[in-house]
């Protein structure tokens, strides 16, 4: 394609970003927002930092960029840049949470699979450290109740299944 | 495990050590109070700029920075990509908000990958269900049935082998709402019955969920849901076409579109129970009946606002009807009976209850004999003009008839029940009069040639006026008799019961006399004598009079005697004593409740009988101590002791 349009997108923390046309509407808001002609300037993120925003883009890059490459990049290799692309952030929970956010308020449905799936997949690999927090913060008298709800169900299908 | 602790790099996480080992370690969430310490040393790695506040409270940025502060719509995402049933149920119990979320998750839009999970190694004593056939079932009354209890059910039974039958008893304090059954809704596809009773805050909004999440729904029973409408009845009917079995009671939200649309899409529906609710008139049942009246087997209509021609068209319509149930429908006249047993469309009709119904003349219940050619049981209950006259009719037309229990019809009297029992044929084998008070005076000079021979089982409850002459007069009749029941008639006497008792040829089974006070220990031993060989059940609840000398007559001959019931009697230790020392009887159930002379002393006597007994009611025994029934209870642990 011939040279596409340069988009500002501003972050919350004033920082400016210039990206491609194509890039910046992998995400649906944004390319809602260029489409009501709201983008003269800067496309204002209030909802987004920079640190978060630089992410996303380099995100949406590479995902623009294994689309129309002439050699198609492999499906697997998307796939494993994406896992390492999500993996940095494992270790740092609040970034991946920002990124889901993110990935939320911009419409970008595939970032949004990749890191829903990977909070899923911790959840049930037990990486999930928040998983005593919440377990102390939130367990109070009502939950106590709560808890022997779910518990029911659970005894119930050990005695089912476990003799 | 380890894992957890050492996410942020650093060992050095939590004083308290791991909280728990796995999550399905159960038991330790309850063990985990607020006196649990956690420890949240600072983050190593800074933070460049931070979208939230660094507050003095640690705690509570911590909190931020953690999975709670995501959005409801987040999380959604998070949860319906979970893998498993056991990773949901274990997010379901972490809070409220987080079952609730879980629990609005639909089946389809669960998008784990299943493939993944039948290679993950299913964990030691765990089956994996694959299909949910939906057989489990649930129950939730009174305080219990709330939404959060639905939504947990939902999760819980969702990959276990799933919901199929769920039954909520609500009361006035209930807190099920739409909510509630929303979450069901969603997570349980394979429900099959479904019955809510008393739920005043369960309206439109939920049941139409649950019609479009539960196409499997088969048994739909709701009592007294006042914000229920027609709108639902319509949902099911379009989206459940299993559907087989309906009951709607006091509902007052159902009218007629509902059943009209029922009628329309459920061709499978095999009964329908409706009662009390005013909005429902012959268009909603004519649309019923006449559309799917096909395949419906059981008809029950109880105080509705129909009339004759609803009435009609299912006597034209509902030809596969085998039981059929007309209860306090107080505009249906003589007419409508007349014109549905003329249909000729009740061939299969082989019960039928007709009760306070103004139409159940003599008129109208002779066409019914006559259109109802393999009716075999037949309930008449309130009935004011069903006439003597009538009764004979009635039994003439309705020649298949086995079964027929009157109940408050005070125009018959003896004369129409002698003219019963002479003209029915062989077929009548049961006759109940219960409450009837028309029996007065007869003359029983009339020459009775004939006899009943098919007459099995006799019952008359509660009828004044039935004095020891009709029951001479009727064993005479009837010398095949087995069941005999005289309840609460304090007209019968020693003598009439005796001469009655001879004229059994056949050997009584059965005998009931409750509350018939003027009967002594002398009929009682004439019976055992006469009916040793036959005799399994004698009840002689409330006869005051019958002592120890009529127990010593059972013990002595009774062979095959296994209910005996001797509530109230004047029986004492010695007759208990008696029982006991019976070679021959093997009783199951015994009642001595209310016998204020037996006491402890009877206790050998009770633990002898007790060896074959498997019931034993001891209550009001005012002379028996709870000791003794501690010992009782003990010794005879196959006995169900009621005391």
């Amino acid at each position: 394609m011939a040279s596409s349009r340069k988009i500002t997108l501003r972050s919350s923390d004033g920082e400016s970003f210039e990206v491609e046309e194509a890039v910046a509407v992998e995400s649906q808001t944004i390319k809602h927002m260029i489409e009501d002609d709201c983008a003269d300037n800067a496309i204002p993120l209030p909802n987004v930092t920079s640190k978060i925003l630089a992410k996303v883009i380099e995100y949406c890059k590479k995902h623009v960029d294994a689309s129309k490459a002439e050699d198609r990049v492999n499906d697997e290799d998307l796939k494993a840049w994406d896992a390492a692309f999500i993996k940095v952030d494992q270790v740092d929970q609040a970034t991946l949470f920002d990124l889901i956010l993110a990935a939320n308020y911009l419409n970008i449905k595939s970032l949004l699979d990749l890191t829903c799936q990977t909070v899923a997949d911790m959840i049930k690999g037990n990486l999930f450290p928040v998983r005593n927090e919440w377990l102390n913060f939130t367990f109070s008298i009502a939950n106590r109740e709560l808890v022997l709800v779910c518990l029911t169900e659970w005894v119930a299908h050990r005695r089912l299944f476990c003799s | 495990m380890s894992k957890v602790l050492c996410f942020a790099g650093g060992d050095d996480f939590y004083s308290g050590g791991s909280i728990y080992p796995s999550p399905k370690e159960a038991s330790l969430f309850l063990s985990l109070g607020n006196h649990v310490d956690v420890y949240f040393p600072p983050r190593k790695r800074s933070r460049i700029s931070a979208p939230f506040v660094f507050s003095e409270d640690l705690f509570e940025q911590k909190r931020q920075d953690t999975i709670e502060a995501l959005p409801d719509e987040c999380l959604f995402e998070i949860f319906r990509r979970l893998p498993g049933g056991q990773e949901r149920s274990a997010c379901a119990c972490v809070s409220k908000r987080w079952l609730m979320l879980l629990s609005n998750i639909c089946p389809n839009e669960l998008s784990c990958d299943k493939s993944q999970n039948n290679l993950a190694p299913t964990n030691v004593g765990e089956e994996v269900i694959s299909e949910d056939d939906g057989f489990l079932s649930r129950s939730l009354e009174g305080k219990k049935a709330t939404d959060i209890r639905l939504a947990a059910i939902a999760v819980g039974t969702a990959d276990r082998g799933g919901l199929g039958k769920l039954s909520i008893r609500g009361s006035k304090l209930s807190r099920v709402t739409n909510l509630g059954l929303g979450a069901i809704a969603h997570g349980c596809p394979s429900l099959r019955s479904l019955s809510l009773w008393h739920l005043p805050f369960v309206g439109d909004e939920g049941l139409l969920e649950v019609a479009n999440g539960c196409h499997q729904l088969e048994k739909l029973d709701l009592c007294q849901c006042p914000k229920i409408t027609d709108k639902f009845l319509v949902a099911v009917a379009k989206n459940c076409p299993n559907l087989i079995d309906i009951s709607i009671e006091s509902c007052s939200g159902i009218g007629n579109e509902g059943l009209v649309a029922l009628g329309q899409f459920c061709q499978n529906l095999k009964s329908i129970s409706i009662k009390n609710c005013p909005s429902v008139g012959d268009q909603g049942i004519v649309g019923l009946i006449s559309r799917a009246g096909g395949a419906l087997t059981k008809v029950k209509l109880q105080a509705l606002n129909v009339t004759d021609v609803s009435i009609a068209v299912i006597g034209h319509y509902a030809a596969a009807v085998t039981d059929l149930s007309l209860t306090s429908l107080h505009n249906v006249t003589e007419r409508g009976f007349w014109v549905m047993g003329n249909g000729h469309g009740l061939q299969r009709l082989r019960s039928l209850i007709v009760a306070a119904c103004r139409g159940a003349t003599d008129l109208g219940l002779e066409s019914l004999g006559k259109g109802c050619p393999n009716l075999k049981q037949l309930y008449i209950s309130s009935s004011a003009f069903l006439s003597d006259g009538g009764l004979v009719s009635l039994i003439k037309s309705a020649r298949s008839l086995e079964s027929l229990q009157l109940e408050e019809c005070h125009r018959i009297t003896l004369s129409g029940l002698f003219g019963l029992v002479i003209d029915c044929g062989d077929k009548l084998k049961s006759l109940a009069l219960t409450n009837c008070w028309g029996f007065k005076e007869f003359d029983f000079s009339a020459p009775q040639l004939s006899s009943c021979k098919s007459l099995h089982s006799l019952s008359v409850r509660n009828c004044p006026g039935f004095v020891d002459a009709c029951l001479v007069a009727l064993g005479k009749i009837c010398p095949h008799l087995q069941q005999v029941e005289l309840s609460g008639l304090a007209g019968i006497t020693d003598d009439g019961l005796l001469q009655l008792l001879e004229c059994c040829e056949a050997g009584l089974v059965k005998v009931n006399l409750s509350g018939c006070i003027n009967l002594t220990d002398q009929v009682v031993s004439a019976m055992a004598k006469l009916h040793s060989r036959t005799l399994e059940a004698l009840i002689l609840d409330g006869c005051t009079k019958i002592g120890d000398l009529g127990l010593l007559a059972i013990a002595e001959n009774c062979q095959l005697l296994s209910d005996l019931d001797v509530s109230k009697c004047a029986i004492s230790d010695s007759g208990l004593t008696a029982l006991a020392s019976s070679s021959q009887l093997n009783l199951q159930v015994l009642s001595v409740s209310g016998c204020s002379l037996v006491s402890d002393n009877c206790l050998p006597a009770l633990k002898k009988v007790g060896h074959t007994l498997l019931g034993l009611n001891l209550q009001h025994c005012t002379a028996i101590s709870s000791r003794s029934v501690d010992l009782l209870l003990e010794e005879l642990w196959r006995c169900d002791i009621l005391a």
